[in-house]
């Protein structure tokens, strides 16, 4: 009896609901092996025509063989009409197989809806596409998100190595054949992309570490000297077209910070007291901020002379940035903090949301400032989360995002991977910025699925 | 062969349901190395000229061409360069060719008669040059350049045949007018080449190029399909299915995306009109991801780039960034390789290019058949010659990746327009299997190698079509 059900089931889609039931088509959604489903089919149709010849039935057979063809033994593979079916099968030197490939109630001109059949049944389960499939392959085992992060991990650190290594030799590695670390680096990014496709929230989570690692990397690198822009767009290589603009922006507006440390480092320090941050810690990170900054900013005074022309680039770009943050911050689902950008760079950069506008413009201005008017813009859009957990090396680690008040709980742990940890005052004040940039950004992703276009006139409505 | 293989088990699926249904388990990787590292490259810096590699070219050939030499003119025979040739006096120069072709598109001649237009208004020189499929001409001619001459060459040496890059060595003697009388000339030929292990199952590989996805045929969706249906074990009977399984490898040889994707409309079109229009390759590439992921569940990949795959258009392509694939990269099973692709599987050495070089070579050369022109390339000892001439080429300057180290076991190029596999056998015993695989939106063919017996066989997919006479869209005909 039970095993008449799938006739009955066969029956009602092919009559009733008029589909075209292919046996793959049939197995998804019988859950049976495709074998079974192909007899399934034949069995259905031999009943269906001993009870009732003038049933109307149209049934396609896939034949496959070999025949002699220009010298070689070719091999074919067709989905054919049953009208073709002895023709074809005649044609053929040696027939390897022959079965149902589909019954459907109208005789059909062309195998396009076949495809597309297919298609749509494959669609809905991709992630187990192979389930029902008469070869089962040991090797092809998904990686599991944990794997994907520690080797995301490897390959920051190789690609430091990349970095001192092209740093130190350049000449060596320009003949075109890369680093050692290359082969290394080449899996890595399978391992960060991996990220992208599990949608967990650990993904993000370790998403967030590598962007903050990364980021550290990426200030370190800029701190080193000249390379910041190529080591950047290596980074940004990574991180997917959309993001690339970003994270430009990012290092651009990085250095530009620096180069306008010198010019604003009087506004600095006039800002810092009018912000009404009363977390001691931030006041003396920034303070510390812009000393190191000097200091650093010495060193490269080659840049200063750009400044102008960065601060016109960043500031065009740093309009960019406003309008990202208004449809970010209207999310309020975030589990985790600036992960995000990476998260985001599959979905199309968002459109423009300006009234975010002194955000971004803060953050190549110092931290403080950007964080308090940022602050009050975010007071009322922004969900106060909080996420605590144990990272790889022991640390605790709480990162908040969206402050909601200028109460700023942003202290953190950060995740000392880095060689910075000499320097973590400057780090968090760099890091916290960065993750409020990245908070908004997270936003975007989960909202920028939601409504992929805002519309330009956005920009008057937030108002 | 594959075929006859799969008819060997009974067919069970014109029947009612049975309880138990075969699963196989796919052939075990038993051995994979990949050697592609020579095409990796790291720090890329353009500031070089290409004469660079034309020198180490030079430099890294010349040892073998003065072999050959010797193996066919004698050991007695004197290899010369240039600067030391005697007028009359016989002797043997190695050295690269460098085919003048008038009909060679030129940029320097297209901008300057854009600034100084030729006076006759009837030149055809004015109007820009279609592309045409030959840029040969009788009036090609041939020179030879060493390290630091060059001469132009006569005689008994086909001028159409050969192109520019090629290294060789003419014997003959330099004339009076300047001009060096060839004789007799010969290339570097195979390289050696280390015997493959015999295997005792038959396991195969699947070579597919030109999937060609974006393109908007359907026709080629459905032969896609089967295709993946074929490998991952879906389609056929158990038979089939049996021999799917020992498909131990899959090779994508390049241009998984179509021609049309790289349509740059949007470049002439204004801005406003074209600003939400997202590129053809999103989808394609959507598409691609898709169609990886169901293969990769399945059976090991390896994805080398082509001609119209986002990736850089000079030669090496760099492998197709893992973040374009977020579904398929899940898997380990998936390996983004270089074009040119080498790699040992199972004891078997494999060399492939999406099919470039060879299509540069075409256009410059007489040769008609690229399986003719995959065979000379293996004869020449270099992948591409043409590289860095006509065909984009990074500008390498301490050795020449393309030149062959050692002789692999298959050796193939993708998308070319129809299916051709030959064996080849070398001046000291090397065979060689020598495979073109078609394109796949235009042929519906693939190409399966069988690791054992270094046989290639075609399979070919087809749906069916309301314009279709019985057999005509098989391809089987009356």
């Amino acid at each position: 009896m039970a095993d008449q059900l799938y006739l009955e089931n066969i029956d009602e889609f092919v009559t009733d609901q008029n589909k075209i039931v292919t046996y793959k088509w049939l197995s998804y959604t019988l859950g049976v092996h495709v074998n079974q489903a192909k007899q399934m089919l034949y069995d259905y149709v031999e009943r269906k025509r001993k009870e009732n010849s003038g049933a109307q039935l149209h049934v396609t057979y896939l034949v496959s063989g070999s025949l002699i063809q220009n010298g070689h033994s070719c091999h074919k593979v067709a989905v054919v009409r049953e009208d073709k079916l002895e023709a074809v099968k005649s044609k053929l030197a040696v027939t390897a197989s022959i079965h149902v490939y589909s019954i459907q109630k109208a005789m059909l001109k062309d195998s396009g809806p076949l495809f597309n059949t297919d298609y749509d049944i494959l669609k809905s389960n991709l992630q187990n596409c192979s389930k029902f499939s008469a070869i089962q392959c040991a090797a092809a085992v998904p990686r599991a998100p944990a794997e994907s992060s520690s080797s995301s991990k490897k390959f920051e650190q190789s690609h430091l190595h990349m970095s001192s290594e092209t740093q130190a030799n350049n000449e060596l590695t320009t003949n075109g054949h890369g680093p050692p670390a290359s082969k290394q680096v080449s899996q890595q990014p399978k391992g960060i992309m991996g990220m992208f496709a599990s949608k967990a929230a650990a993904k993000t989570q370790e998403t967030n570490k590598e962007t903050k690692t990364e980021a550290k990397e990426v200030t370190n690198a800029s701190a080193a000297g000249n390379k910041a822009p190529g080591k950047g767009n290596m980074m940004s290589n990574f991180f997917g077209k959309a993001a690339m603009n970003k994270f430009k922006v990012n290092l651009d507006s990085e250095q530009a910070v620096k180069e306008e440390k010198i010019v604003e480092q009087p506004t600095v320090s006039v800002t810092e007291p009018k912000l009404a941050t009363p977390a001691g810690l931030k006041k003396s990170s920034k303070k510390a901020e812009p000393v190191k900054v000097l200091q650093k900013e010495k060193k490269r005074g080659k840049r200063v002379a750009l400044s102008d022309d960065e601060t016109k680039e960043t500031e065009n770009m740093r309009k960019k940035r406003r309008r990202i943050k208004l449809p970010e911050s209207d999310s309020s689902e975030d589990e985790d903090s600036p992960g995000a950008y990476e998260a985001e760079s599959p979905s199309p950069p968002p459109p423009p949301s300006p009234p975010l506008e002194p955000v971004p413009k803060t953050e190549p201005e110092p931290p403080s400032v950007k964080s308090s008017s940022g602050e009050n813009k975010r007071k009322r859009k922004r969900v106060l989360k909080s996420k605590t957990y144990l990272d790889g090396e022991g640390c605790i680690v709480t990162e908040k995002v969206y402050e909601s008040e200028s109460c700023t709980d942003s202290e953190e742990e950060l995740n000392m991977k880095t060689s910075s940890v000499h320097r973590p005052p400057a780090m968090t004040v760099k890091k916290e910025p960065r993750e409020e940039r990245k908070g908004p950004k997270k936003g975007t992703a989960a909202l920028g699925k939601a409504n992929r276009q805002v519309s330009i006139t956005g920009f008057f409505q937030r108002k | 062969m594959f075929s006859e293989q799969a008819a060997q088990r009974a067919h069970t699926l014109l029947s009612p349901p049975s309880a138990n249904n075969a699963t196989f388990a796919r052939v075990p990787v038993a051995t994979y190395t990949n050697s592609s590292q020579p095409f990796r490259l790291g720090e890329r810096s353009f500031s070089r000229q290409y004469a660079h590699i034309y020198a180490t070219r030079l430099i890294q050939m010349r040892p073998f061409l003065e072999n050959r030499a010797q193996q066919h003119w004698g050991s007695g025979v004197g290899v010369k360069k240039l600067c030391e040739l005697q007028p009359e006096e016989k002797c043997c120069v190695v050295g690269t060719l460098f085919k003048a072709m008038p009909l060679q598109p030129s940029i320097l001649r297209e901008v300057s008669e854009e600034i100084i237009p030729p006076v006759s208004a009837f030149q055809h020189n004015l109007l820009p040059q279609p592309p045409r499929s030959k840029y040969i001409h009788p009036d090609d001619e041939l020179v030879l350049e060493d390290e630091l001459q060059r001469i132009k060459l006569k005689g008994t040496i086909d001028v159409s045949k050969l192109v520019t890059g090629t290294v060789l060595a003419v014997f003959g003697s330099v004339r009076d007018d300047g001009k060096f009388l060839v004789e007799d000339y010969c290339f570097a030929d195979l390289a050696p080449q280390k015997p493959a292990p015999p295997l005792d199952t038959d396991r195969f590989v699947l070579l597919v190029s030109g999937l060609g996805l974006g393109g908007g045929g359907g026709e080629s969706l459905l032969g896609t399909q089967l295709l993946v249906d074929v490998v991952t074990g879906q389609l056929g009977d158990e038979g089939e299915q049996c021999s799917a399984a020992h498909v131990s490898r899959v090779i994508l040889a390049g241009n998984l995306l179509s021609h049309s994707t790289q349509s740059r409309d949007s470049i002439n079109k204004a801005k406003y009109l074209t600003k939400k229009t997202q590129a053809a390759s999103v989808e394609a590439v959507k598409m691609l991801d898709e169609i990886l992921l169901q293969l990769s569940a399945s059976v090991p990949v390896d994805v080398m780039p082509g001609e119209f795959d986002p990736t850089n258009y000079t030669l090496p392509q760099q492998p197709l960034h893992p973040c374009m694939f977020p579904l398929a990269t899940a898997y380990s099973t998936l390996q983004l390789v270089t074009n040119p692709y080498q790699a040992t599987i199972d004891g078997v050495r494999f060399l492939g290019t999406s099919g470039q070089n060879v299509s540069d070579i075409f256009r410059y050369s007489s040769m008609e058949d690229h399986l003719e022109i995959l065979e000379w390339t293996l004869r020449v000892r270099h992948i591409s010659p043409t590289a860095p001439d006509t065909l984009g080429c990074y500008p390498f300057y301490k050795t020449d990746p393309f030149i062959f180290p050692e002789c692999p076991h298959v050796y193939f190029c993708g998308n070319t327009p129809s299916f051709g596999s030959k064996i080849i056998r070398g001046p000291e015993d090397q065979t060689v299997l020598l495979v073109t695989v078609p394109d796949f939106s235009a042929t519906q063919t693939a190409c399966l190698v069988n690791l054992r017996s270094l046989a290639c066989q075609p399979i070919s997919f087809s749906g069916f079509g309301a314009e279709d006479d019985d057999l005509g869209g098989l391809g089987l005909g009356p």
